[in-house]
């Protein structure tokens, strides 16, 4: 994946006062890390920040001051209304670097007919080279019969990622659909509450 | 209906509306979701027809998540009773939702479907909400 170059003015005011003006101007305030280096308070263009990071796990350049440096968004603040992007961190990287990034599972294909599929783990976590970083991982549900699982062993990672996530963990699981649901005398416990959903992730 | 098995204190002040969600504001577990665009007191009767809205618009298949819980008690003194001897008897339960959070969740189904299904939900609901879709990256 190409990089995305983006230009940074160096910031000198902190606090809430300052990044509120920054945003006002349709910029956004960000922070540049990592290999032991001092942190970097910069600001970055709105507009472009924004447009770059739709895409997953981009490498981005970062011009400081005329000096470039590679970064991946580490940690993106967004609004919760407006979706807006508020903050951002970014974290230095090297050509040749590996690093850990979450990639997101994409299921393709359609299970057997009367089967639907749940995904028990919607990104796996994966160490690959920053200056090839995958978007994605197709898992393919074709034909499978209720009761099958995918784990994350099973899964064709892209080449030169390592799988970190549990290999034993489910990542789909085809299953046939409850009854009628949504039966008056029906408790709230058949959808279930997060905390037990994520007790059987 | 959802209900606290149990409670510290049965009669509680009147949780604060002020400001917005502080988490829950992403989708977690489905591929769909409701989000509130404004804060409000969602009572264990609202929560449970919007998700009997949607889980019989979706008919078989799908899976739904339900985000919030019910836990704060509010009370109400009876009709024609005099001011004072005390504060009245708990009468609901609510979820205080704050703008941005994600209140069901839904999975297995095309998202033509989800979208009619949770806007069968959000009629049932006393705020306004939006339909959010999953999405990728940080």
């Amino acid at each position: 994946m190409a990089e995305i170059k983006l230009a940074a003015e160096p910031r000198t005011e902190f606090g809430k006062g300052a990044a509120r003006r920054i945003r006002r101007d349709n910029k956004i305030p960000a922070v540049l890390y990592g290999h032991g280096g001092d942190p970097v308070h910069v600001t970055l263009p709105g507009h472009e920040s924004m447009l770059a990071l739709r895409q997953t796990n981009v490498l981005l350049n970062i011009d400081v001051d005329g000096k470039g440096q590679l970064a991946v968004a580490k940690d993106v603040q967004r609004d919760p209304v407006k979706n807006t992007i508020e903050h951002i961190d970014l974290q230095v990287v090297r050509a040749g670097e590996k690093i850990t990034v979450d990639i997101a599972v994409n299921i393709v294909g359609e299970s057997a007919p009367g089967t639907i599929h749940l995904v028990e783990e919607q990104t796996l976590s994966v160490e690959a080279e920053a200056t090839h970083l995958p978007e994605s991982v197709d898992v393919s549900i074709e034909g499978l019969e209720s009761g099958s699982q995918i784990h994350a062993e099973d899964v064709a990672l892209p080449t030169g990622s390592t799988l970190l996530t549990d290999p034993k963990a489910v990542v789909v699981l085809v299953t046939e659909p409850r009854g009628e649901a949504g039966d008056d005398d029906e408790s709230a416990a058949s959808a279930e509450s997060p905390a037990e959903a994520s007790s059987e992730g | 209906m959802l209900i606290p098995r149990r409670v510290k204190h049965r009669k509680q002040h009147h949780p604060s509306r002020s400001g917005a969600a502080k988490g829950g504001t992403q989708i977690a577990f489905g591929d769909f979701g409701i989000q509130a665009l404004e804060p409000a007191y969602v009572t264990n009767r609202q929560i449970e027809a919007a998700r009997i809205a949607m889980t019989r618009h979706i008919k078989r298949g799908g899976k739904v998540w339900i985000n919030i819980y019910p836990d704060r008690p509010l009370t109400k003194k009876p009709a024609e009773t005099r001011m004072g001897s005390g504060k009245g008897s708990p009468e609901w339960w609510v979820a205080n939702v704050k703008p941005g959070r994600i209140l069901f969740e839904l999975a297995g189904v095309d998202e033509s479907l989800a979208r009619e299904a949770m806007r069968r939900a959000m009629h049932k609901l006393p705020m306004k909400c939006r339909f959010v879709v999953r999405e990728g990256g940080v």
